[in-house]
């Protein structure tokens, strides 16, 4: 059997795995479950996947199947040219063999053990994996800044901090595959907002195969080059998260969030009031204003604007308060009950933003697919993460 | 009380230890591997399994005395002549260590289930998705999640072994300085009418008896948020 088709190496920038055969992950799954049976086949060789359903559609069963804590599957997966599970040959590699770094929904640290034992835990695979241990454990500990933490008991944890150590322990281990088990979902909406530029980081310091499951679109959108999305056990749309969390069929599953953008976007200067930002990652995109932020001029952040938060004018508007009027091409137009879901370009650099509008106004506004347009936005409505 | 009732108290006292002790270090490892299975896996005829380990716990002591006897009394199927070889353990000391064994195992086991069930087995889960196998796993998170627990199992057994009477003294006898434990000395000093023997006696039972209840009651309390917490 081939090993796994990811090899660590240490990179100027950080942990780097390099692709030694781009085989990505491989599903084809299907399991008796009580309400419905779960039926998946996906392929992915995105470096980070998202997968998008509502609670109850089987997300913590897909991920638990794939790291190898659940049985009863029929079907197969594999992993980097690896073979992890295929019923009909009667594999099942067991989870310890399968090299994976899971981080569970509930954290699960290790009560027994101070935080730097839930980080050293898996100390022997990383060795085993030619790691330098020191050298990761230095890095996952300045990325994830645990170092105040690491003498304290996992009892003595604030839920962001516990998160934060959960997914330092799983980068500790060397994984070749990152399973995130719904990051956020167990912090409150401020929290959330904190823990997410962690996850950027990691995504972006330790160049490694994630699969992100979540019910919070604007995270996916925020981490994940594609998002898939279930529902009752079955792929219902797959691509990029933009264009699958506009889609009709998804919006239901949503409502409660209603559509975010998120944008990553750099600190230029910072006024009496206002934070100027550039958007996009290297900071060439158009220039937004938001409320004043604690960030670093040069520090790369993520902004938040609600898809029902942007209005849309033909001309550069004057005499209006809102702070930011940025240039727009408009890509895409559909119907979506009583609203209209706009996709529309601000920067080459950038994915496409969701706008939502009244279909009466997009008619009196006369708009086509193609047409440039002006998107108008208060600087309140520019969250920053 | 003259010195060869004091010295044969303390024999008593001394050799119900060692034998309590022995006894546990018999039963601890097999109990607490039996335990894990009840706590952990679902498996035919475990309902029957926990039932019988768990008789001794209700049965009348010399019941289970006698129930010993017979199986290794010469005709018995553990006996001399059936085996072709003699165990050596009626009226001797390894009856009392047998008997303080199968009197001490259910508590020992029931303990130590009560105390595998608390650990939450996604702990264990967790430890194999960071590449520890099943033994690695069970050394290194579930025993240590469920010391306390353990070591309850370990003392409520051991003091269970120390007051041990009827079932050793069907099987055994209450032979002065070779099968007398500190139950049966008590009530051989208090039939004889040696008062002050079986008052030193029971002061040390009630210093044992005392200390164990205490260090379990701390250790239970402790027990009930151990595992769980994460």
């Amino acid at each position: 059997m081939p090993r796994s088709g990811f090899r660590w190496r240490l990179g100027t920038e950080g942990v780097v795995v390099e692709h030694v055969n781009s085989m990505g992950l491989c599903i084809d799954l299907r399991l008796p479950l009580d309400r419905f049976c779960m039926e998946l086949r996906h392929e992915t060789r995105r470096r980070v996947t998202g997968i998008f359903g509502i609670s109850g559609s089987g997300k913590t069963t897909l991920l638990e199947l794939i790291a190898g804590l659940r049985g009863g599957a029929t079907g197969r997966i594999a992993f980097g040219g690896e073979l992890w599970m295929d019923s009909e040959a009667g594999v099942f590699l067991p989870p310890e063999k399968r090299n994976i770094g899971y981080v569970p929904q509930e954290h699960l640290l290790f009560p027994h053990l101070s935080v730097k034992g839930n980080l050293e835990f898996a100390r022997k695979r990383a060795l085993e994996r030619g790691l330098d241990f020191a050298w990761v454990f230095a890095n996952v500990t300045e990325v994830l800044e645990l170092g105040p933490l690491l003498e304290r008991r996992a009892g003595e944890l604030s839920g962001g901090e516990k998160q934060r150590v959960a997914l330092g322990r799983a980068l500790c281990s060397g994984p070749s595959l990152l399973l995130l088990d719904e990051p956020t979902a167990s912090l409150d909406s401020a929290l959330r907002l904190r823990i997410l530029p962690f996850l950027c980081k990691v995504r972006d310091r330790f160049d490694l195969p994630m699969l992100v499951v979540s019910h919070n679109p604007m995270e996916l959108q925020a981490l994940c080059e594609e998002v898939v999305a279930i529902n009752s056990g079955r792929i219902v749309a797959s691509g990029v998260p933009v264009e699958v969390f506009s889609q009709d069929t998804m919006l239901s599953g949503m409502q409660s969030y209603g559509l975010q953008n998120i944008v990553p976007c750099v600190v230029e200067r910072h006024g009496a009031h206002s934070s100027y930002l550039r958007a996009g990652k290297s900071g060439d995109g158009p220039c937004l204003c938001a409320p004043f932020c604690g960030h670093r001029v040069g520090e790369s952040v993520l902004i938040a604007i609600s898809a029902s938060e942007i209005l849309v004018s033909l001309s550069a508007q004057h005499g209006l308060s809102a702070r930011n009027c940025i240039p727009a091409r408009l890509l895409r137009m559909r119907n979506v009950g009583h609203m209209m879901s706009l996709l529309v370009a601000i920067h080459h650099s950038l994915p496409p933003l969701a706008v939502e509008l009244n279909p009466d106004a997009a008619d009196e506004l006369a708009l086509r697919e193609g047409s440039d347009i002006n998107l108008i936005v208060k600087s309140s409505s520019l969250h920053v993460c | 009380m003259n010195a060869n009732e004091a010295e044969a108290a303390f024999e008593a006292v001394r050799n119900t230890l060692a034998w309590a002790g022995l006894s546990m270090l018999i039963v601890m490892i097999p109990g607490c591997l039996l335990a894990y299975h009840l706590a952990r896996s679902d498996f035919f005829g475990k309902r029957v399994i926990s039932a019988l380990v768990s008789l001794p716990l209700v049965m009348p002591p010399t019941a289970a005395g006698y129930l010993l006897l017979r199986l290794f009394a010469d005709n018995g199927p553990l006996g001399r002549k059936t085996l072709g070889v003699d165990l050596g353990i009626l009226l001797d000391w390894k009856g009392v260590v047998l008997a303080c064994s199968l009197m001490s195992m259910p508590l020992v086991v029931r303990t130590a289930r009560l105390s595998f069930e608390g650990v939450n087995p996604r702990f264990e889960a967790m430890s194999r998705t960071l590449g520890r196998g099943r033994m690695r796993t069970f050394c290194t998170v579930t025993l240590p999640l469920a010391g306390r627990g353990l070591l309850a199992a370990l003392i409520l057994g051991f003091t269970r072994a120390v007051g041990e009477f009827g079932a050793s003294v069907v099987l055994a006898g209450n032979i002065p300085g070779r099968t007398q434990t500190l139950a049966s000395a008590i009530y051989s000093a208090q039939q004889a009418g040696r008062q002050f023997q079986a008052d030193i006696l029971l002061c040390v039972a009630l210093f044992l008896g005392f200390v164990a209840i205490y260090a379990s009651e701390r250790l239970s309390l402790a027990l009930g948020n151990g595992g769980r917490r994460g």
